[in-house]
């Protein structure tokens, strides 16, 4: 069991949500879906490869009949499902410095939940309402979001200094070569192992 | 459609886990016990079959009583989730699933309830989507990208940073004679493997892996 | 936020001193009694952060323990339990977070780091050898005389002197003593550049608590400290490195690779670091070093690299851009507030003149003192993300061109344009050009923590 493969960590979350609210969180993950420059930050916080929210409602729970009894719940429960690069502290320190609005938005509708600022109550709340990875696949454990992305700029200034390469001079080449390089220079990056988690 | 974005498909499955106290050890225990020994590099499951990105399978035993003045209450039921990033569409990832993994589909899925198996593509496609969870958000950092298509990439940028090192101040013929034979090069070497590290290096980054 | 009040402080943490020699003594205790007497002797003798006002001090002394030495002077065990697991387990057990390994493992270290003996360090610096010498000669009375400590050892350090003054040069010819943050409350001015990005493009210092215990931090908090409070206000951690820095292969790889790289040795040499060896910072001066920007405190420190993303002016990768990338990750700057850290120090060992025979073998390098007031969040960060590492620069797995473990197989990247001076270059096998030789985890209290210690009247929580 790990949450951890190479260099990307798989969190879980659920927390509980007093029915009326889910209806505000969901307007909430509408607007975000649909507007796009709210997700900006989440963008530029380059660490994420992927992230889920699913809201359960309380009679959401599969019920497949067989003699499974059927839930019975007061709440609706948010689930949280995140795939992210670097550290559990790195992680959510860099969520509390700059998203914090947009982490209240989502997360104020849940019970107890303290704020994302200042940092040390919201990690409490975190470890408490984080559950862990029975079993956790990436295709690409060498690779984090930025590897990945430096990664395809990486084929595709490849692929289009290709389409040139056997019609031109030599010298037509190196100079389509250099603008080949100034391309990729950045995303050049090694890929491997991850650091050690603390 | 919230379970998309751009060409990556988030897929939540919740199953019921089978409620048997007579069963030793209990049917969770059992997918747990499965689990850990299941491999999770390039030869899980999840790398034979297509089109994964990024999956887990988690066991959850109960939502969680965050403290006063929240209520106390607890599922009947524990469930298996399994979290998804997969390309392309629901159907014809689930039927890969279970054409090219029905022993480890089977394998954890029987210890669910009325779970079919994966003899039958229809009936495991049915009863996946009847555990199916709608994505309420959905965030993913490259959205258009194939699995196939980001291990060429990682081996392409590697490539090219070996060869931008080893052409530095070459002139001009030289240069494009090299680089013709290095797009050749790439298109010859095998797609890598989904799940690997990568070739094998010796620079160590900090050490070992968790 | 509440003044200061300096005469609590010890003064390592608040001033640079400028003081050119420097010992540091490497104590064990033997009995928690005597200990306690060795450091009520010497409580009115430890520099505090006073200022001196036109008066500098002939010499001065600090004193800070590892986990180990608190342990020793016998401190509850509940207190011993709210210092952070990092400094509780102490920097060798932390190797392999830290990537001290190869030729950084705490095997290869000077036996008095190996063994986990050190108690205590006491810093005395002079304005030269004889006044430090003369502190020396008083702390190793007072050991004797209080039968408080045994000298494990101990470590010389001193400022290159040219023409009679001191640099502030380290062995590779750059010069150091840029960089360290401006904190509120202490500071009497701030230097544009060394604090906190404000979303205008001001420069404000940082919260005080990230160097100093009890005071609030950049998250807007008080920080996780040990309790009880009394022992932790007006404290912080210090990492102490002893970092060997191997001249001759520096040497012989930048004259290789300089004969390669059209912009010539000194632009190469800038490229590693982020400055020209007299300091200019490339960002401001890409061409060639500018005396008149490297001299001027308002101008040193005081730029950005949001119009250089290409790093084509200072490399993405180059060794100021990674320990304080300033507005590089976005966000004004918010994401590095937190990551920042003091530093202290001096060169050791003799200084070789550009042309004169060395030998990686001989002794010499930096003695690399951090104080942060939490160890995992501040230094360690930076150590295992930003230098042995490079996803946040976006450079996947690449380490700090001059401090990171290369192995002999370490790249890096110089970033460039089209014209013909600065091409974009890549300088492939990297070695180690810095070894790890030892070092330890200390917390320097206050001078009120100080009595606490010495008087055995620290309470239990």
């Amino acid at each position: 069991m790990s949450n951890i493969n190479g260099k990307v960590y798989a969190m879980n979350a659920i927390t509980p949500m007093k029915p009326w609210k889910t209806w505000i969180l969901r307007a909430a993950f509408f607007a975000l879906g649909h507007i796009k420059p709210l997700q900006k930050d989440l963008i530029n916080l380059s660490f994420i490869e992927f992230a889920r929210w699913v809201i359960v409602p309380r009679d959401g729970f599969p019920s497949l009949g067989n003699g499974q009894v059927k839930e019975d719940l007061q709440y609706d429960y948010l689930l949280f499902f995140s795939n992210f690069n670097g550290t559990w502290n790195q992680y959510i320190d860099a969520f509390s410095a700059v998203l914090s609005g947009g982490l209240n938005l989502v997360w104020r509708w849940s019970e107890k939940f303290p704020g994302s600022v200042p940092v040390t109550l919201f990690k409490e709340y975190i470890a408490r309402v984080q559950f862990d990875t029975d079993y956790y696949y990436t295709a690409y454990p060498q690779a984090t979001a930025n590897d990945v992305k430096s990664a395809h700029i990486v084929q595709a200034s490849v692929e289009s200094l290709a389409a040139i390469a056997e019609n031109c001079t030599p010298e037509q080449f190196a100079e389509a070569y250099l603008k080949f390089v100034l391309q990729v220079q950045c995303h050049l990056g090694e890929t491997g192992n991850a650091p050690v988690a603390g | 459609m919230p379970n998309k974005n751009g060409s990556v498909y988030g897929l939540t499955i919740l199953s019921p886990i089978i409620e048997d106290e007579k069963a030793t050890p209990s049917h969770d225990l059992q997918i747990r016990n499965y689990l850990s020994k299941l491999s999770t590099r390039e030869d899980s499951p999840f790398a034979l079959a297509p089109g994964t990105h990024l999956a887990r399978l988690v066991v959850m035993d109960d939502v969680i009583y965050v403290g006063m003045p929240a209520c106390e209450e607890h599922l009947k039921s524990k469930y298996l989730i399994f979290e998804s990033n997969l390309d392309g569409d629901l159907d014809g990832y689930l039927n890969g699933l279970a054409a090219s993994i029905p022993e480890h589909l089977d394998a954890i899925w029987q210890h669910c309830v009325g779970y079919p198996g994966a003899g039958s593509r229809r009936a495991f496609v049915d009863y996946m989507k009847a555990c199916q969870i709608e994505t309420t958000f959905f965030f993913a950092a490259v959205n258009d990208k194939s699995v196939t298509e980001t291990l060429r990439a990682l081996q392409t940028q590697t490539a090219v940073t070996d060869f931008i090192a080893r052409h530095q101040g070459a002139d001009a013929s030289t240069l494009q004679r090299d680089f013709i034979a290095f797009l050749g090069y790439l298109k010859s070497l095998p797609l890598p493997k989904a799940g690997s590290m990568g070739p094998h290096r010796p620079i160590e980054t900090g050490g070992r892996n968790e | 936020m509440s003044k200061l009040n300096e005469t609590d402080i010890q003064g390592f943490v608040l001033r640079g001193y400028n003081l050119p020699v420097a010992r540091y003594l490497f104590l064990h205790f033997e009995g928690a009694k005597h200990a306690r007497s060795l450091i009520a002797r010497l409580l009115g003798h430890v520099t505090t952060g006073q200022r001196w006002d036109g008066a500098k001090p002939q010499s001065t002394m600090n004193i800070a323990f590892s986990q180990r030495g608190l342990e020793r002077l016998e401190l509850p065990d509940a207190t011993l339990l709210t210092f952070p697991v990092e400094f509780q387990q102490g920097m060798k057990h932390r190797a392999g977070i830290l990537g001290d390994d190869g030729l950084n493992a705490p095997e290869r270290w000077d036996e008095v780091w190996r063994a986990e003996r050190v108690h205590a360090w006491i810093g005395v610096n002079g304005l030269n050898a004889e006044a430090v010498e003369a502190r020396c000669a008083e702390v190793l009375q007072a050991m004797s005389e209080t039968g408080g400590a045994i000298l494990l050892g101990s470590q010389d350090a001193a400022a290159e002197m040219v023409n009679g003054r001191p640099t502030t040069s380290e062995h590779f010819g750059y010069t150091d003593g840029f960089g360290n943050p401006d904190y509120l409350g202490v500071e009497r001015s701030s230097q544009p550049g060394q604090g906190k990005l404000l979303p205008d493009g001001t420069w404000a210092p940082l919260a005080t608590g990230e160097l100093l215990l009890g005071y609030a931090d950049e998250a807007g908090e008080l920080p996780v400290a040990p309790v009880p409070h009394l022992l932790a206000s007006n404290g912080t951690f210090m990492v102490y490195r002893k970092l060997h820095q191997n001249l001759a292969t520096f040497r012989a790889y930048l004259d290789k690779q300089a004969a390669l790289y059209p912009g010539g040795k000194e632009k190469l040499a800038a490229k590693f670091i982020g400055r020209w060896r007299d300091g200019t910072p490339l960002e401001l001066s890409p061409d060639g070093p500018n005396p008149s920007i490297a001299q001027d405190s308002l101008r040193s420190t005081n730029f950005t690299y949001s119009a250089d993303a290409d790093g084509a002016r200072c490399p993405i990768g180059a060794h100021l851009r990674r320990v304080h990338p300033r507005d590089s990750f976005g966000f004004n700057g918010r994401l590095i507030n937190r990551r920042r850290i003091t530093r202290r120090g001096l060169p050791y060992g003799r200084f070789a003149a550009e042309g004169e025979p060395v030998s990686d073998s001989e002794e010499r390098g930096v003695i690399f003192m951090a104080l942060n007031a939490s160890l995992s969040r501040q230094f360690e960060f930076v150590q295992q993300q930003w230098i042995q590492y490079g996803n946040d620069a976006r450079l996947g797995n690449d380490k700090d061109m001059l401090i990171g473990s290369h192995g002999g197989r370490g790249r890096f990247m110089v970033q460039g344009d089209a014209t013909t001076t600065n091409p974009p270059f890549m300088c492939g096998n990297l070695p180690d050009f810095v070894e790890l030789r030892g070092g330890e985890y200390f917390f320097l209290p206050s001078i009120t923590a100080l009595g606490m210690i010495a008087m055995g009247l620290v309470d239990p929580r």
